[in-house]
């Protein structure tokens, strides 16, 4: 076994993670301006609905991972009706928005962890995914799942923003809220429809993880940390963005275990997080 | 913020004071025994807090049915020590100075123990774990006790093994815990020679993406590796992973991982030929089988970690006789417990040495079709 | 008694921390969420101190914080560079990785094991070892604390301070030098943290990283929001509300395997309600 390809196809698997969940975190960020730490809670709760629907009740996969997306859009725009709009209207700072977001992140670990408990869940039931052996390293069928999804969802992405008049107006939005309200924009339906899908990409991300790794209640901060610096790297707020920067980070934490002890792994991102910040925090891609 | 506000808060900030110093002065009835339990209830290690909670509980029932110790109920208190220096301290502070006992069985994981057992010490408290297994708490107190032996005694044995084998590197795979360090440190300190090298991968705790670390370890070629993990769900997930790349390599496991019954055999297929070192397990041992059996009777499986499982029952029974013996009191049970010379429990024949640790030795395992056999040399 | 006296101990810690981040948050707007760190240094500073240099406790934690007082200089220099969602999350990242360096650095820190055995503080060899006297101790530092802070915010310097959290370019344009400020106020602060910390080694007599996660920032941060922004008093409000309530519902009686996750969810919640209705805080005279 080469280790050279098994490490280029880790850092792929890892990639389309990290994919998936920029997309939808820079949506709503391009939309709404605030970090929403939440958003990693709604990804790992779109993992538990497909776990509880498929493991638990029996159903379908298909329609338990459907629901299971679904149920994760529809949860991040319940929870941006009652709570963040509520904020956006009284105008209330970023910082605030993002402490409120925070505050819902810790009770819907703790419901998690109260229904399904702190344990690691695993949508795959027991035993691993039949692996396929590509160029000398290892895939497997749900890793081949991730990355066709994140290979979709960027292609669908780019097609709604490009060339529909939704995405026009999307845009628009993230360029200047109060404009597009004069132009006569239904402003909070759209911010609606842009808070569900890009909770629903989040959902995904969990499912995906789910099929994957596993999921438990708390896992939700650390991939969106990971989504965060790579939105930033890339370029906060920008769809191109996000895909640049989970590339980039990806090859340097793989890269980084490779060179120093893997515990030091967060470390290296976040250290790669930091000259970013301070010299060019609007990200490759951003404009200042 | 408001008068009215504040002087409600006022209030209530009394109040809650007054409580709590009127609810300080509690203390202990006399047809009952009160005895603390800290256990890890929350977080990760709560997989394991669970099923030691039940063996306490059942081997209370057990006692109290039989008439008690010295005719009086035992009552246990349990707090949640979450795995932490700092809960363990907190539980302690709350057990021995609200509900004023005079033992407390615990703490479980190391750092809770090694929290509380200043408390106990300042308090002549007497701390008596089954399950503490960190070489920081050897001697560390004449009021700390343990029935459970140091870790130094698990990575000795695969340690021997591995030289018998003829291995020449041993790669860990080590959760960043305290209980995973120690043993990666005395297993090196008896392995570790001229041409025998250690590795070693650190991950941190709730790590579920272990593939490169997998494939770095591979990347080295060792002659076996140590998945030397806190919780068999964390084992789990490395096995997994390691199949997902068809890697099979000599395994050495910590003792959470082989303990852990379902989880060998839900991977029997991967573990067959693993090796690990429990705790003495000798399912000879008619308290064990008794042990086993009422687990099950009463709870509907089986019972989990045993190893632990058989010293915490073992626990409770030899502080029925400590009682019976020298009275509920912390310093003298502290005192009688040191003089324990060959008591038989569960767990076979314990012997408790001047430094408070159980005088044992483990023993080395082998999974064959999903359960851990032991080896006869 | 014994009872509570750890609990008024722990006030006593967290009420430090409070006012000392509110300091930094509250008047002067940086929204820091890296506190525990500091808290953290202080406490690994007596406990490697005292028990591998045989260091009394009072040097100990005097050196504990210098040092934290020059790790704030730094962090706090890196960040000036940054502003509101930018400087927040690159807290998040110095927070990180003070944590890996606690975790990982196994020579120094030993790690996940921590360091146990740290004597209790004496004084010309009279030992101030008992809680009551640890707790006067404590009480007398934290007077001091507060009313140095008190001065510290009545003067030309806190002034300047709620000046450069309100429009700090229009400050600049004064031609006054806001990041030595900025820099100044973090590095005190810093240092208020690390006594804390040093206080904590002390009274557990064990250390070890998990008690200064990110978690714990947040945590601390939450006192300052509660308590009020820019408001000494509402510190010492808010850590005594923090503190004392975990202790309640210790004796609610709730099953104890969901105690922990049904505190965390209310905690939750409560930060989603403050940011929602008091977004000042009980006592604050800032919104954020």
């Amino acid at each position: 076994m080469d280790y050279l390809a098994q490490f280029t196809l880790n850092s792929i698997i890892n990639g389309a993670l990290y994919i998936l969940i920029t997309l939808g975190f820079n949506l709503i960020y391009g939309v709404t301006k605030f970090v929403n730490i939440n958003h990693g809670a709604i990804a790992v709760v779109g993992g538990y609905t497909t776990y509880y629907l498929f493991r638990v009740l029996g159903w379908q996969v298909s329609v338990s991972i459907v629901l299971g997306v679904l149920v994760a859009g529809l949860l991040g725009l319940l929870l941006d009706r009652i709570v963040f709009r509520y904020l956006r209207e009284n105008k209330s700072s970023n910082v605030t928005q993002f402490i409120a977001s925070l505050g819902l992140f810790t009770i819907t670990q703790s419901v998690l962890a109260i229904v399904f408990g702190s344990q690691l869940c695993s949508l795959m039931g027991d035993g691993p995914a039949r692996p396929y052996n590509i160029f000398g390293g290892f895939l497997t069928s749900v890793h081949l799942a991730t990355i066709i999804s994140a290979l979709l969802a960027v292609f669908f992405m780019f097609l709604l923003l490009r060339y529909t008049r939704f995405g026009k107006i999307v845009r628009a939005l993230s360029d200047d809220e109060e404009v597009a309200k004069i132009m006569g924009i239904n402003t909070g339906q759209v911010i609606g429809w842009v808070v569900f899908i890009g909770s629903a990409l989040a959902g995904l991300a969990g499912v995906l993880v789910g099929f994957d790794l596993g999921i438990y209640p708390a896992m939700g901060l650390i991939i969106l940390m990971s989504g965060i610096i790579a939105s930033i790297i890339g370029g906060i707020g920008n769809f191109y963005g996000g895909v640049l920067g989970s590339i980039i980070l990806v090859v340097i934490e793989n890269l980084g275990m490779v060179v120093f002890p893997s515990e030091w792994r967060m470390a290296v991102a976040f250290a790669v997080l930091v000259p970013f910040l301070i010299w060019r925090p609007q990200g490759i891609l951003g404009k200042k | 913020m408001n008068k009215t506000t504040k002087i409600i808060l006022g209030v209530v900030a009394v109040v809650l004071l007054v409580w709590i110093v009127v609810a300080s002065n509690g203390s202990q009835n006399n047809s009952e025994i009160k005895v603390g339990v800290i256990l890890p209830l929350s977080g990760d290690a709560a997989s394991y807090g669970e099923p030691w909670r039940n063996v306490f509980d059942m081997t209370a029932e057990e006692i109290n049915n039989a008439g008690g110790i010295d005719g009086k109920k035992l009552v246990l208190i349990v707090e949640d020590g979450k795995c932490s220096g700092k809960d363990g301290a907190s539980a302690m502070e709350k057990l021995v100075n609200i509900d004023k006992v005079q033992v407390v069985l615990g703490g479980s994981c190391s750092s809770e123990s090694l929290g509380a057992e200043p408390i106990a010490t300042r308090a002549k408290v007497l701390l008596f774990s089954a399950v503490s297994s960190s070489p920081d708490l050897t001697g560390k107190s004449k009021f700390f006790v343990r029935d459970y032996p140091s870790d130094s005694a698990q990575s000795k044995v695969l340690a021997e093994l591995a030289i018998q084998k003829g291995w020449k590197n041993v790669a860990f795979i080590q959760e960043q815990t305290d209980f995973a360090v120690a043993l990666h440190k005395s297993f090196t300190d008896n392995f570790q020679a001229e041409g025998r090298t250690v590795s070693k991968e650190e991950f941190p705790k709730d790590t579920a993406d272990f593939r490169t670390i997998i494939a770095k370890v591979r990347a080295g070629n060792p002659d076996a590796v140590f998945v030397d993990v806190q919780t068999a769900m964390a084992g789990e997930r490395i096995f997994k992973q390691m199949q997902e790349i068809s890697w099979k390599p000599n395994l050495l496991l910590s003792d959470p991982a082989m303990g852990d019954g379902q989880m060998l055999e839900k991977n029997k297929v991967f573990l067959e030929g693993a090796f690990g070192a429990e705790f003495v397990i000798d399912p000879q041992n008619t308290k064990l089988q008794h042990l086993l059996e009422a687990y099950k009777a009463k709870f509907g499986k089986d019972v989990e970690y045993q190893s632990y499982a058989q010293a915490i029952y073992d626990q409770v029974y030899l502080l029925k006789d400590g009682i019976e013996a020298v009275g509920y009191n912390g310093e003298k049970l502290a005192g009688w417990l040191r003089t324990v010379n060959n008591w038989q429990g569960a767990s076979g024949s314990i012997t408790i040495g001047a430094d408070g640790d159980r005088v044992s030795a483990h023993s080395l395992e082998i999974v064959r079709s999903g359960k851990a056999e032991r080896v006869i040399e | 008694m014994e009872y509570l006296l750890h609990i008024l101990i722990y006030f006593a810690i967290y009420a430090l921390l409070g006012i000392s981040l509110n300091l930094i948050a509250g008047y002067t707007g940086l929204l820091s969420i890296t506190h525990a760190s500091f808290f953290g240094i202080g406490a690994y500073a007596v406990a490697i101190l005292t028990t591998q240099f045989g260091l009394g406790f009072f040097g100990a934690a005097l050196i504990g914080m210098v040092l934290a007082g020059i790790g704030g200089l730094i962090i706090g220099w890196v960040l000036s560079r940054l502003s509101g969602d930018y400087y927040m999350l690159g807290t998040v990242g110095f927070s990180y990785i003070i944590f890996a360096i606690m975790m990982n650095w196994s020579s120094l820190t030993r790690g996940p094991l921590g360091i146990p055995a740290i004597p209790r503080p004496s004084l010309f060899g009279l030992g101030l070892g008992d809680n009551l006297k640890l707790f006067l101790l404590l009480l007398f530092v934290l007077l001091v604390i507060y009313l140095l802070s008190r001065k510290l915010v009545a003067s030309s310097f806190g002034r300047v301070l709620r000046a450069i959290r309100e429009d700090e370019n229009a400050l600049r344009v004064f031609g006054y030098e806001t990041t030595n400020y900025k820099l100044a106020i973090f590095a005190i602060a810093a240092g208020m943290a690390a006594m804390a910390g040093a206080f904590l080694a002390t009274y557990i007599t064990f250390v070890d990283p998990l008690s200064f996660t990110i978690m714990e920032s947040v945590f601390i941060m939450s006192i300052v929001i509660f308590g009020g922004f820019a408001s000494l008093e509402g510190s010492l409000l808010g850590a005594f509300l923090l503190v004392l309530l975990p202790e309640l519902l210790r004796f609610m009686g709730l099953p104890s395997e969901i105690a922990g996750h049904v505190r965390q969810g209310v905690y939750g919640l409560l930060l989603v309600l403050f940011m929602m209705y008091w977004p000042k805080g009980l006592m604050g005279k800032y919104k954020v």
